[in-house]
């Protein structure tokens, strides 16, 4: 077994255009350990949760590291402190990697208009890391845009990825993407001026009218709106979001929707512009902290849920130190303080102890961490065919007014 | 130099070139693409095809015509309302401003400091549902008891107005500021009063201005997508922020393509209209008087 990883391992290498020189001269002890240590992992040998930890480390080729590592992620989605990015640091002091983190992405759609044509030509722009919805991560690997990962070189990602996300239908082994962050998308109220909501369809209560807002992200938008129809996003058919479109058309024509937002209801709510809207969870965990009467509701039909994943997009200057980056924050330690700021649903096992011992009150939140029970109301949305996306998108663009 | 003095008719258009090049770098080339896109027939799994493609122009105007005509009703309200505010207050200053002048034109200028963005994002917390100014527009029946003003039409062209106006004062002060005082004194010796003299000679006279002004104002205003998005709801949408949804959430690029061409060819034919009745009449009327 050990064997076979250290073969793999050289060919990978090679594969890499490193010189079976500069292996030799740094690697072949490194590879040795590396060997035991995805062995380890494998056979469940670490001793606890983020027990393999101490060999990863020590497996790391550091020949092969690169200096810097460009990551370019959304906004406010790792932690922050004094303008700096603590989980960067303790990476670069680790590693000797400096991380160049960019909050690029404000949209899917948005941001693969920006880089399409650079992917298109076998170039990142200098990007190592990218973070994308799990539609259009699904969408750039059916393109050839993304690399393949080496799993070899991520065992804490074997081993620590929460069994729920381990196999999906756009990446069933997970051999392209690895999550950042999941999150739930149900409505957040005022409480003191919508008391009473409990499903979907009371954001078209009359009494809200203007009132209300939805999301530009059609897949949430629709998704919630067709289970308050009664019909199922993940297995749904065209016709029924187009029927959610048309019914949340009505809705913009009598003035009962004021406007589609991204995260702007973090301000519309607490000034009262807003009363009800479909929103994410992790800025519903900020919002109800800062305000007792702003509260985020699973409606009774079901929720939304979506992962958000890094991924290493074609032409990468380092994809090595991507994926040792990747290993990296998939210790339950390392992922705690980032949790503890973003607040979203941590896709690594174990985070929940981690965070108990340094932030109780944001470990026991159950929006950051939902029991099962909740859990098994969430619904992802379908995987759409290019021709249905165009359809079911030209279609809700046209009803959000663009 | 030698060169230069035995062809001496190449020096006009030596020194034309950066000019040119300029402009066929960034003008012409752009067009260019823009057209050809527009032309195009395909999507971005499947890659984009030339192909003399024109139905994408006559279905991208039927099915947005509305946003079309919104965003010339909204810029002309606009550019309308900015005249009335801007002229005044551009006549107030040249004429009144005294050794205030100077001063008074930087507060016009002063609000550029600050970006675009962020003076619109501003006004969407001036005007939202629980401000003091809307709860006083309520109390007034300005309003209705339950009425708002952010996500109206009123707060799209407000908006608008609030961001275009110092391109209306601008042209209108550097007008006004030129007419010569004795041009005034002449008209009130041949027994004008104060109106005539305002409809016969300072009116004219600053015509350019206005002609400059509604331009400068207008334009940007019909393009404009910023104000429709922070300040209005899905009814107030505008053709920018077609082109914008059309290019950038669904890579549509041909429509987008044509609707940008379409709004071009529109206002350039508004333009030369306006031109033609506005500015070269009221310029060379004033001309030939004075």
């Amino acid at each position: 077994m050990s064997e076979r990883d250290i073969d793999k391992m050289i060919d990978e290498l090679v594969e890499r255009e490193i010189s079976r020189r500069q292996l030799f001269r740094f690697g072949a002890a490194g590879a040795m350990s590396m060997g035991a240590a995805s062995f380890l992992a494998a056979c469940g040998g670490g001793s606890s949760l983020g027990g393999g930890t101490h060999e990863q480390t020590k497996v790391v080729q550091k020949s092969a590291l690169g200096t810097e590592l460009n990551f370019s992620n959304w906004p406010l989605y790792i932690d922050v402190a004094h303008g700096k990015h603590p989980t960067l640091e303790k990476f670069q002091k680790k590693f000797g990697v400096h991380v160049n983190y960019t909050e690029e992405i404000n949209d899917n759609t948005e941001f693969f208009g920006k880089i399409r044509q650079q992917l298109a030509n076998g170039t990142s722009g200098g990007r190592d890391i990218i973070v994308m919805t799990d539609w259009m991560a699904g969408k750039m690997i059916k393109l050839g845009y993304i690399e393949k990962l080496n799993k070899q070189f991520l065992p804490n990602v074997q081993k620590n990825l929460i069994p729920a996300l381990q196999h999906i239908d756009f990446d069933p082994n997970r051999d392209y993407s690895v999550p950042w962050q999941s999150g739930q998308t149900g409505l957040i109220v005022r409480t003191d001026k919508a008391p009473d909501v409990k499903s979907v369809n009371d954001i078209f209560n009359p009494k809200y009218k203007g009132k209300v807002t939805m999301l530009t992200e059609m897949r949430d938008t629709v998704g919630l709106t067709m289970l308050g129809m009664g019909k199922d996003p993940t297995t749904g058919s065209v016709s029924d979001m187009l029927a959610a479109i048309d019914k949340v058309d009505k809705y913009v024509k009598n003035g009962q929707i004021r406007r589609f937002t991204g995260n702007d209801y973090l301000k519309d709510l607490p000034h009262g512009d807003t009363w009800v809207c479909y929103g994410w969870s992790g800025d519903a965990v900020q919002l109800e902290s800062d305000n007792k009467n702003i509260k985020f509701i699973h409606p009774e039909e079901g929720f939304m849920l979506w992962t958000d994943n890094m991924l290493i997009p074609v032409g990468a200057p380092h994809p090595y130190t991507a994926e040792v980056f990747m290993n990296w924050i998939y210790q339950p330690e390392v992922e705690a303080p980032i949790e503890d700021y973003v607040n979203y649903v941590p896709p690594v096992a174990g985070t929940k102890a981690a965070l108990l011992k340094i932030d109780p009150s944001v470990a026991k939140n159950p929006l950051i961490f939902p029991t099962a029970n909740v859990l098994a109301k969430g619904h992802a949305f379908k995987q759409l065919s290019p021709t249905d996306e165009d359809k079911v998108n030209n279609a809700f663009q046209k009803v959000i007014g663009a | 130099m030698a060169f230069v003095r035995r062809h001496r008719g190449i020096l006009p258009l030596a020194l034309l070139l950066p000019g040119l090049a300029w402009l066929i770098i960034f003008f012409a080339l752009p067009l260019y693409y823009q057209g050809k896109i527009s032309l195009e027939t395909g999507s971005i799994f499947n890659g984009f095809h030339f192909n003399w493609h024109f139905r994408t122009y006559t279905d991208a105007w039927s099915a947005y015509h509305t946003q079309f005509l919104r965003s010339f009703w909204f810029a002309g309200l606009s550019t309308l309302l900015s005249l009335l505010i801007g002229y005044p207050l551009a006549y107030a200053i040249a004429f009144r401003g005294g050794k205030w002048r100077n001063a008074l034109l930087l507060a016009v200028i002063l609000p550029f400091f600050v970006t675009y963005l962020v003076r619109t994002l501003a006004w969407e917390t001036i005007l939202d549902d629980s401000s003091p100014l809307v709860s006083f527009l309520q109390t007034i029946h300005v309003i209705s008891p339950h009425g708002r003003v952010l996500a109206t039409t009123g707060s799209v062209v407000a908006g608008i107005t609030y961001n275009f106006l110092p391109f209306m004062i601008l042209p209108l002060y550097a007008s006004l500021e030129r007419i010569d005082d004795r041009l005034l004194e002449a008209g009130a010796d041949l027994y004008g009063n104060r109106r005539s003299v305002f409809r016969k000679v300072t009116l004219p006279l600053s015509m350019p201005g206005v002609v400059a002004g509604v331009l400068l104002t207008f334009i940007p205003a019909a393009g404009d997508f910023v104000n429709a998005t922070l300040l209005g709801s899905p009814n107030q949408t505008m053709i920018g922020n077609v082109i914008q949804s059309r290019y950038l959430e669904l890579n549509d690029y041909p429509t987008a393509a044509a609707l940008s061409f379409t709004l071009m060819a529109i206002i350039l034919v508004m333009v030369a209209i306006w031109a033609k009745v506005a500015g070269t009449e009221a310029l060379m009327g004033t001309e030939a008087k004075t």
